[in-house]
């Protein structure tokens, strides 16, 4: 009972700013970018062979990779702004267990980051459907596979609001935690496959794309529990220093 | 009286042993006061406080308090199980520095209490331990006997405004405190309620970025309220309040004291808990400097002129009152009974023209509690 008034509590701050609809913003811009290429974009010899197979569309469109470095965004503002503006005083007040709070937070922050991406993938979805009549290319992609780039995406979407969440959690100023999220999503990845081999199949954005099916670095399942590692880790390290901190 | 001597605590005059409750731990009171229903513990008969009477402070670093005034309108909203509050030998550090030290003291229900301190005296970090916010080194604080975490939906038991700036500036007030009522599991129709009753009700749907510090407190204050508790906890209220949110907020809390409930507000406004609290608690350099009843304490000094009153201040001093010079040929004398100061000047041959109870104000009190002479830098800071 107490961790369902958390989670609704959790829910209405996100819906209660206009923070997702920045979000949601943005997504449309991206939707928008993908119609543009669709209809003005060309491949280097001036064709438009990146839209001519089922496979490319599937490519052009999987939103994964991209919804979790977005929803890594997203979970990084909304905890970071708890801690900033101090509303996760009255939150450890009502709920001075405060593994409930922040597990009630992360669930509430992946259903956000679920959501958005989900909505982000379909706004793709439609923008490439709606543009290929442009083109000499018809839409080719199955049922089976949009909603599984949708889906997909909603999964990445969870875990990268996971993962944000939890460095929101550590670095608790919203400045902190976006620098740190952009180093986390997209300046560490590249680091770390310089720096071990073997690890590239296993970074945020080829692990998306096997979810969405359009990789084969690993299998599906070892893609979907390697993407829910990615934002475990954090959310565990940001629940652990949540409880043993003060509130100053 | 020199400002961080140990704990000085103003009790009961003498020859008057019913009218006080020594709820310090350890005192065979505490176990009787906690022994009785919260309902007989309001019914003892209030202490009447003569001018004069007071007590000499001791030193002891237990506190002594008037046992609760028995609630005047116990209507149908009385509380009828009043929470006490226990800071029991609480030491919070950060690093090398000790915020606050082997602090304790205990809040009742019924009555107002003043927490009071200069800036950075550890009001704060106390009121955060108190709250589970922070945790303490050492000691333990209580609410009813029980941890803040272990209080069953704490938001019905205590109501706390600790931060006036604790809301996102993009959310209206009244979607914050739709928040806090889902957290707590409070129908969304109290939220309207309380706004109406903190004077916010028109302002309601505005981002709380655009309201004025004292909308702010206001909606602190609703949040505080929201869950209808009998304990309030109280960080600094008036900031920034208007003379009538003031006089709102003084009746409010009045109101919920004498019905029963717990009020601890910690304040800088001096002039405004001097018309407040029923009780202080007075902390320096995260020490109890002093606990006790208002009045007891405005009266708890005297005034005498003597004179040689250079030499009588001496001779006083030498036995553990504090002097201040008041005129040509006045003192007012404190932690001394006023029967002992017209015996100590006798015995030194001292002749005195007047020996009377001084009240000061509580500015007056504070800064001798607070201010060490000896430090000129603490007293611009003051």
């Amino acid at each position: 009972m107490t961790m369902t008034r958390l989670f609704r509590a959790e829910l209405r701050k996100l819906t209660s700013t206009k923070m997702p609809f920045a979000f949601l913003g943005v997504l449309g811009v991206i939707a928008a970018l993908n119609a543009f290429a669709v209809i003005a974009g060309t491949d280097m010899d001036g064709s438009k062979a990146f839209i001519a197979t089922e496979a490319d569309q599937r490519s052009l469109m999987a939103f994964a990779a991209n919804a979790f470095m977005g929803a890594g965004l997203f979970g990084a503002v909304a905890v970071a702004r708890e801690y900033g503006h101090h509303t996760v005083i009255p939150t450890f007040l009502a709920s001075p267990r405060r593994a409930r709070a922040v597990i009630a937070q992360l669930g509430a922050v992946a259903a956000g980051g679920a959501v958005l991406s989900i909505i982000g993938a379909g706004l793709t979805v439609i923008a490439v459907a709606v543009s290929l009549p442009t083109t000499d290319y018809t839409f080719l992609v199955s049922v089976e596979h949009v909603v599984l780039i949708v889906s997909a995406s909603g999964f990445a979407g969870a875990c990268g609001a996971v993962l944000g969440a939890g460095i929101g959690a550590v670095v608790r100023n919203i400045g902190g935690a976006v620098t740190s999220a952009v180093l986390v999503l997209i300046v560490a990845p590249p680091l770390i496959v310089q720096l071990a081999n073997g690890t590239a199949s296993w970074m945020p954005a080829p692990l998306a794309n096997v979810v969405a099916g359009v990789g084969n670095g690993v299998s599906t399942p070892a893609a979907l529990a390697a993407l829910a590692a990615w934002a475990v880790l954090p959310a565990a390290i940001g629940l652990i220093a949540v409880q043993r901190r003060d509130v100053v | 009286m020199t400002p961080h001597e140990p704990t000085r605590v103003v009790g009961a005059g003498p020859g008057d042993p019913a009218a006080e409750v020594d709820l310090s731990p350890g005192s065979p009171d505490v176990g009787a006061a906690r022994d009785q229903p919260d309902a007989q513990r309001h019914d003892r008969e209030p202490r009447s406080i003569h001018p004069g009477e007071g007590a000499p402070m001791t030193t002891s670093s237990t506190a002594t308090l008037p046992a609760a005034a028995p609630p005047t309108d116990l209507g149908r909203t009385a509380i009828t199980t009043g929470h006490t509050l226990e800071v029991d030998h609480v030491t919070k550090r950060y690093g090398d520095h000790t915020v606050v030290d082997d602090l304790t003291f205990t809040v009742l229900p019924g009555r107002v209490t003043g927490f009071l301190g200069p800036n950075g005296s550890g009001k704060s970090t106390t009121l955060k331990i108190m709250l589970d916010l922070a945790a303490a080194d050492h000691g333990r604080a209580t609410i009813g006997g029980h941890r803040y975490r272990d209080l069953t939906n704490p938001a019905h038991t205590v109501g706390a405004l600790i931060e006036s700036d604790a809301f996102h500036p993009g959310r209206s007030g009244r979607n914050h405190l739709l928040i806090l009522a889902d957290a707590i599991g409070i129908p969304h129709a109290r939220v309207d309620d309380i706004l109406e009753q903190v004077g916010l009700a028109k302002a309601a749907h505005r981002r709380t970025g655009a309201y004025s510090l004292g909308m702010r407190q206001r909606l602190g204050l609703a949040a505080a309220l929201l869950g209808e508790p009998d304990v309030l906890i109280l960080d600094e209220p008036g900031n920034g309040l208007d003379p009538q949110g003031i006089r709102t907020l003084r009746d409010l809390l009045r109101t919920h004291a004498t019905r029963g409930g717990t009020v601890l507000v910690s304040s800088h406004l001096l002039a405004e808990v001097e018309h407040l609290v029923d009780d202080v608690i007075v902390i320096d350099q995260g020490r109890l400097v002093t606990h006790g009843a208002l009045c007891e304490l405005l009266q708890s000094a005297s005034l005498v002129r003597a004179a040689d009153p250079n030499r009588l201040a001496d001779v006083l001093e030498q036995h553990g009152a504090t002097t201040q010079t008041e005129g040509t040929d006045g003192l007012v004398v404190r932690c001394m009974d006023i029967a002992e100061i017209g015996d100590r000047a006798f015995s030194a041959g001292i002749a005195v023209r007047e020996l009377s109870p001084h009240a000061g104000s509580l500015e007056q009190l504070f800064l001798t509690w607070t201010t060490d002479p000896t430090d000129p830098e603490e007293v611009v800071q003051l």
